[in-house]
């Protein structure tokens, strides 16, 4: 019968009772509103990562890293071609020939990361022919050709068909230099990349770079899975299979990404602590209120025989009852909102620098961890039972004899 | 059967700062049976006599035996126990839970000695029934009169088959027909069952209907007389 008591006790002021659970569902609501608009934030800026740079995986020689010479290639990408056709279906593999140097115009030069790459190859792997805005991707067969970004066309006052010139050290780290025609002009959606990144086609730069020793030299091959679980198990793999070379993942290559990835978890429990932090104290004072009002009656009930355990439970209950009301109310709010925006996405255009400044996609689908809602509803039990605590034990330090005034 | 002792009983309020003598050595005593009204001005300690032999508040110095147990040396949680199986409470506003229907309201008492859902709705039954409110059962007190919210305080106050009954004041807030009619029941629960009733009153007809008269001024018996009735 406590339960049950408990329950109608909730009811008495049903107006006072509606508020508290409209809060609750509302803060629930909001955490995971908040938390749905971080991860899909976090996970825009994670699948970018890969898909625009980074990609699941990379190969270097192993000295690459830590001197990016000319010299530290890897071995021919067609093996590591193969093997992947043979282990991984759904696997989109580049071969880019890298090095460092100066981009120059009639007008103002820019220090910049040459990449060579083979065309078809690169799309499949980065998407690039899908990101030029002018000019073409590599379609005719002209010597030469280079794509730079929109920013790097401005800062360079060029255009299409303007003549850059490229200078950077040959694998016999004598400076070469060539002079290349802009092609096409592309636009990633990431500022940092558009600054630092020119691409020519492979063949032209290994022709300028290379040694008798390596005629094609390649120092990097980016790996794209569509199977993005396969990573782990497909980055050990081409380590068995190639181990005079490094094959690292993402999250290494880029600790910016897993820096991303480790604070999807942690950034949904900050919004959940803070929310669920406010709400104590709106839950305390009201279950504060509603023990107040009946100091009367809390004292008759001890002076007929309610013990303290008991009337410390139906308090505690009361305070339970009103949050396991509410937080169904707020999942659902929740999941509702999270499904919507995560089918149709939030237009965040109307920032659109300064998302591109951050590699961030201009529309942000919003998703949650599944285990977020078990979080939630631990988080507003837990939240409920303490904030029933201090007025349960207001409630259990009555005096009977002083709330009853008399018997 | 004595039920009731009280020997030398002293309450002093604010004993530190400016102490009230509410009770001035009361020695009482309590058989089983007794149907005891407790008489006196205002201020005269009526209220505080009963509160410490209901065991809600606690001497400043003496003694209460209550069925051969010194209340006054129990704990409070001990208190709350004694007070759920010794004694039934009849307040003057009523005190019934608002939440809860007639039938609840007597049953709870015995929810909390943890008899049985079957024991309990017979005998919340059985004494509804007894007070006249056998088509009430299903009603929330707010559906109730005074009266008839009063009755089912009564009722609770014996459903848990208390060695005594302390009601303060019962009829203040009635009216004359409806004071009657409570007084009806519980002479008849007294007479026919045998239970104790002890009230606090100012209400010459619950005074017209005790058969002891215990009249107190400035926190000491100033008389003790029986009375046919």
């Amino acid at each position: 019968m406590i339960p049950l008591l408990a329950w109608r006790n909730i009811w008495r002021n049903p107006t006072r009772s509606v508020v508290v659970i409209l809060a609750i569902g509302l803060g629930i609501w909001a955490a995971m509103f908040m938390s749905g608009f971080a991860t899909g934030m976090a996970q825009s800026y994670i699948d970018n990562a890969i898909s625009d740079r980074v990609s699941h995986l990379q190969i270097h020689h192993p000295e690459y890293a830590k001197d990016k010479d000319a010299q530290f290639t890897v071995g021919p990408a067609g093996q590591v071609g193969s093997y992947l056709e043979r282990q991984a279906s759904g696997a989109h593999y580049s071969p880019r020939t890298l090095v460092s140097g100066m981009i120059a115009s009639s007008k103002a030069s820019r220090g910049i990361q040459v990449v060579g790459i083979k065309a078809a190859r690169e799309a499949a792997v980065t998407g690039l022919g899908e990101k030029i805005i002018e000019g073409e991707y590599f379609a005719s067969d002209r010597k030469n050709s280079l794509l730079i970004s929109s920013r790097m066309a401005d800062k360079l006052d060029a255009k299409i068909r303007s003549r850059l010139v490229l200078t950077f050290q040959d694998m016999n780290r004598d400076i070469t230099s060539a002079a290349f025609r802009v092609s096409g002009i592309f636009e990633s959606g990431n500022n940092a990349y558009d600054d630092a990144y020119v691409f020519v086609r492979q063949t032209d730069l290994q022709r300028l770079i290379r040694t008798e020793e390596a005629s094609r030299p390649v120092h990097e091959i980016a790996i794209y899975l569509e199977e993005a679980q396969e990573v782990d198990r497909l980055q050990a793999a081409l380590q068995n299979q190639f181990p005079n070379t490094l094959v690292e993942n993402y999250r290494q290559i880029a600790p910016d990404v897993q820096l991303y990835e480790s604070m999807i978890g942690s950034v949904s429990m900050i919004y959940l602590a803070i929310i669920m932090l406010a709400l104590v104290f709106g839950i305390v004072n009201t279950m504060l209120m509603a023990v107040l009002e009946r100091v009367k009656e809390l004292g008759m009930l001890m002076a007929i025989g309610m013990n303290k355990v008991r009337v410390f439970f139906m308090i505690v209950l009361e305070t339970v009852f009103l949050s396991l009301v509410g937080a169904p109310l707020g999942m659902l709010l929740g999941w509702a909102s999270i499904a919507y925006v995560g089918e149709y996405g939030l237009d965040l255009s109307a920032f659109s620098s300064t998302m591109k400044m951050y590699g961030l996609s201009q529309v942000v689908y919003f998703e949650v961890d599944p285990s977020l809602y078990g979080q939630v509803a631990v988080a507003v039990t837990l939240t409920a039972i303490t904030a029933s605590i201090y007025p349960a034990l207001k409630a259990i330090r009555l005096k009977p004899v002083e709330a009853i005034r008399k018997i | 059967m004595e039920v009731i002792k009280t020997s030398n009983i002293h309450k002093v309020y604010n004993p530190n700062k400016i102490p009230v003598h509410a009770l001035n050595g009361v020695d009482l005593s309590i058989e089983q049976g007794e149907f005891t009204a407790i008489v006196g001005p205002s201020g005269s300690g009526k209220t505080t006599l009963l509160n410490i032999i209901g065991g809600l508040d606690s001497p400043s110095e003496g003694t209460v035996m209550i069925d051969q147990t010194d209340i006054s040396q129990l704990s409070d949680n001990q208190l709350i126990d004694f007070r759920k199986e010794k004694i039934g409470f009849v307040f003057q506003a009523y005190n019934l839970i608002p939440v809860l229907t007639a039938e609840e309201n007597v049953s709870f008492v015995m929810l909390l000695q943890k008899v049985n859902k079957d024991q309990r709705l017979e005998r919340a039954r059985e004494l509804l029934k007894a007070v006249g409110l056998a088509d009430k059962m299903q009603k929330r007190p707010s559906e109730l009169s005074g009266g008839q919210q009063q009755r089912v305080a009564v009722a609770r106050a014996l459903a848990s088959k208390p060695t005594f009954v302390l009601a303060d004041e019962p009829t203040a807030n009635l009216d004359s027909k409806s004071s009657t009619d409570l007084l009806d029941i519980m002479a008849q629960l007294n007479q026919e069952e045998n239970i104790t009733f002890i009230f606090s009153t100012h209400d010459q007809r619950v005074i017209d209907r005790a058969r002891r008269i215990v009249t107190l001024v400035d926190g000491k018996i100033d008389s003790d007389e029986e009375q046919e009735v």
